[in-house]
């Protein structure tokens, strides 16, 4: 009997930089955006989900639909506003999915002014592996001027307070790990052990 | 009604009010005695209340004051209001659904995922994945993969297990992984998705699964004949898999498992029989025939005394639920109750239509389209209380308030100011609950009729068909025409034109199917593309106005005989809309009929023909001359 994924060793995954990254022409391509210290100085979500595990999950709802993903990292910046809209420039289709290191996670498009998006999932320790396929097969499905119904959000009154002080030093860690003045680069994800195919 | 004598010199200032289902509309006119009319200005405002209750008095005082107000007359000079006698008609839906797709032994998946993977067809034993390792090579098998299993553990199982001789064929997944799977094996297989109930497949069973090419449909699965060849098949069990060929035809993916005795059914649900009482007959007919069969026996029947359902079935269950309804609109504090029984339903039209409803024991959440029939029925009514509205705008206004015609003739009147019509003519009232017609000959007779269904049923039909479940968003597509948001900067309109904007349109109907109404675009939540939804809409539109348009018509028209009409006008809320009247143009246009949206007054369009029909007729009184005097 072959072991199912919930007892599976745990994934990781390391980000490979493959240079500056560049603006994309296929129209069939979902850029994921993700932040400083995505998969770096940090490796899982607020709630401990593994940035391997977010990454493929997203990268899994983008292929399901038959687009493929490309992979950024944007170095001079922790605002997933700034971040999606960067990355929804250098994408072929105009659409991508930007993720901070703590999970929060966004769809963007490059006509939307920055400050606006498509979806927003703002509430982080509400997002699991689940969310993550479905956003990333949304962000396809944008790409592929279909209508996908909107990933339903949760809610939970209790988010705020409870992982507020939590979400704040993420975020100053994140902070840290800028590098002013780098342009966005191109990188590749490596999975380590557990993956197969 | 009085007002024939004592006409001042100088003309009498007089309003006409109709008060209608939805809107109220007065016409301010001065009236020479010798019966001509100069008209001075005219209004329209919502109903307040429920037509025909004093609650109206509001909405018509409203109207009247804001007519004086834009003709620059005051309360004090108005000589006679002109309220209109209400159409003593109330009408009422219900749907029934009449057919059910029941799986037996899930022994079909034919849900259609959007995302299937591979492509051809597989033919084997089902098999769960966890048995692959022990499974001997050499017979073929469908592999069947629960829930919890990550798309590359299920790939390396399945090229582990082909790399041990197992033949697998096929798969089955619970989960949306199809393409993420197949993209990994190494020989490449049909793979079906999103298959929720997954452990309900049987497993140790022969089994076939076809997935077609992106946009195309499956060939065997869904033909009588591919199955028999695939199972085997004698000609009798052929004969009892048809059903199932029948069922999946048109999707892009589907699973058909062997069982013993599985089956799908295509059960038509006892609905009961409609009984029509009218021209001296009764008549009888099974709902479940269809609407064509139940016009057809409708019209044996007119003029219809009253429709009873059997009781005890469905159609008594509808039948009963519309009495009760109109029962609440009729009863009136201080007066006796109506009592259920005493509704006597005047006219019924029946509609077929289909209804989006999951299939019992499915596996994968399929949803078949059941057939429906929606009726609309229509009651006639005796208590009308205009006499207590008119008594209560009297008191408000300080001048003579009566009720000054029937309603369909008061249109018919209306109806010729419209420039280039003449008599005979008749009106088409295309209102909300009824439709409504009326005939002027050119003697100056009069008839008037009125038939169930209108715009409310339009509006049903499209929120279950479109299964929208929201009366406000299948009205909005009702009224408005599609688009399709295609970026921030422009959107392509349902005739496939495309349309620049300067402001960036808002993120919420990016990507979408939209309502292009007044207040911008408005997105339309559902799954179907722009074409569905139009196709929709203007079936919905067809089935009612069309037929409710001609069938009216007959009913007025000499003899039953459509040449014998000339002009035919469109008057009525509905006369609005930017394709209802050219889809009843069109239908009407082989029986050589002029027909078009009204213009009443040359000025108002299809609205205030009844006020001023109203006013008309007052006019024609005062002059003493007869009431249908050519103009």
């Amino acid at each position: 009997m072959t072991t199912p994924t919930t007892t599976a060793p745990e994934r990781t995954v390391s980000l490979r930089e493959v240079g500056p990254a560049r603006r994309g022409t296929r129209p069939d391509e979902v850029v994921i955006a993700l932040s400083p210290a995505f998969a770096g100085h940090f490796t899982k979500t607020i709630v401990d989900v593994p940035h391997a595990e977010v990454l493929r999950q997203l990268m899994a709802g983008i292929e399901e639909q038959g687009v493929t993903a490309r992979l950024v990292r944007v170095l001079d910046t922790a605002d997933l506003a700034a971040i999606s809209h960067t990355a929804a420039r250098l994408s072929g289709s105009g659409i991508s999915v930007g993720v901070l290191s703590r999970g929060t996670t966004m769809i963007h498009q490059k006509d939307l002014p920055r400050l606006s998006n498509l979806e927003l999932f703002p509430q982080s320790p509400l997002l699991d592996a689940p969310v993550f396929r479905m956003i990333g097969s949304n962000a396809a499905q944008y790409a592929k001027a279909e209508s996908p119904q909107p990933v339903p959000t949760r809610n939970d009154q209790m988010a705020r307070p409870r992982w507020q002080a939590k979400a704040a030093l993420l975020h100053l860690k994140e902070f840290d790990c800028i590098e002013a003045g780098r342009g966005p680069v191109e990188v590749e994800a490596v999975f380590g052990p557990g993956t197969a195919g | 009604m009085g007002a024939r004598e004592g006409a001042p010199p100088e003309g009498l200032l007089v309003v006409g009010v109709d008060i209608g289902n939805s809107t109220t509309e007065a016409c301010l006119a001065v009236v020479a005695p010798d019966g001509s009319i100069t008209y001075l200005g005219t209004d329209l405002t919502r109903t307040t209340g429920v037509k025909g209750t004093p609650d109206n008095t509001e909405g018509a005082l409203k109207a009247i004051r804001g007519a004086l107000a834009r003709a620059g007359r005051s309360a004090g000079q108005v000589e006679t209001v002109l309220l209109n006698e209400a159409t003593p008609v109330i009408s009422g839906l219900a749907m029934e659904t009449i057919t059910e797709t029941i799986i037996t032994e899930s022994t079909m998946i034919g849900h259609n995922p959007t995302t299937p993977g591979g492509e051809g067809l597989g033919v084997g034993t089902t098999r769960s994945i966890g048995e692959l390792g022990e499974q001997q090579p050499g017979e073929p098998v469908v592999c069947v993969v629960p829930h919890g299993w990550d798309f590359d553990d299920v790939a390396a199982a399945l090229n582990a297990a082909v790399a041990a001789g197992v033949d697998v064929v096929a798969a089955i997944l619970a989960g949306d992984d199809a393409v993420l799977v197949t993209n990994r094996l190494t020989r490449p297989i049909p793979v079906v998705d999103e298959v929720a109930a997954v452990e309900k497949v049987p497993l140790g069973m022969l089994a076939a699964v076809e997935v077609a090419a992106p946009g195309r449909t499956i060939r065997t699965l869904s033909n009588s004949y591919g199955l028999a060849t695939v199972f085997d098949l004698d000609p009798v069990q052929t004969r009892q898999v048809s059903p199932v060929a029948r069922a999946l035809t048109g999707n892009r993916s589907a699973v058909v498992v062997r069982t013993p005795t599985g089956d799908v059914t295509d059960r038509r649900i006892p609905v009961g029989e409609l009984v029509l009482h009218g021209a001296g007959k009764t008549l009888r007919v099974d709902v479940d025939a269809g609407a064509e069969a139940i016009m057809e026996v409708v019209g044996r029947a007119q003029p219809l005394d009253d429709a009873r359902g059997e009781p005890g079935t469905h159609v008594g269950g509808m039948l009963a639920q519309v009495r009760d309804t109109m029962a609440d609109v009729m009863d009136v504090a201080g007066q006796p109750d109506v009592p259920v029984s005493d509704i006597a339903i005047r006219d019924v039209l029946a509609v077929d239509t289909f209804v989006p409803a999951e299939v019992r024991g499915g596996l994968a959440g399929e949803v078949a389209l059941e057939n429906a029939v929606a009726l609309a029925a229509m009651v006639r009514t005796s208590r009308s209380r205009m006499q207590l509205v008119a008594d209560l705008v009297s008191e408000g206004l300080g001048a003579a308030a009566e009720i000054g015609g029937v309603e369909g003739e008061m249109a018919v009147g209306g109806a010729l100011t419209t420039p280039g019509v003449d008599r005979p003519i008749a009106v088409l009232d295309l209102g909300g609950g009824s439709t409504d017609a009326a005939l002027l000959t050119r003697e100056g007779e009069c008839t008037a009729v009125h038939v169930a269904g209108a715009g409310e049923l339009v509006t049903k039909l499209i929120d279950s068909e479109l299964a929208l479940g929201d009366r406000e968003v299948a009205e909005g597509v009702k009224w408005f025409p599609l688009g399709k948001v295609e970026s921030f900067f422009h959107l392509r309109h349902e005739d496939g034109t495309v349309e620049f904007v300067d402001q960036p349109l808002p993120p919420h109907v990016f990507a979408r199917v939209v309502v292009l109404t007044p207040d911008g675009p408005a997105p339309v939540p559902t799954r179907y593309g722009l074409d569905h939804v139009r196709r929709v809409r203007r079936e919905a539109k067809r089935r009612v106005f069309v037929v409710n348009a001609l069938r009216a018509l007959r009913q007025v028209a000499p003899g039953g005989n459509l040449r014998a009409l000339e002009f035919v006008v469109l008057l009525g809320g509905s006369a609005l809309d930017f394709e209802i009247p050219d889809m009843i143009a069109d239908a009407l246009a082989p029986h050589g009929i002029v027909c078009g949206t009204g213009n009443v007054l040359g000025t108002e369009g299809p609205r205030n023909a009844v006020a001023s029909g109203l006013v008309r007729a007052h006019a024609a009184l005062l002059a003493e001359e007869a009431r249908c005097r050519s103009s």
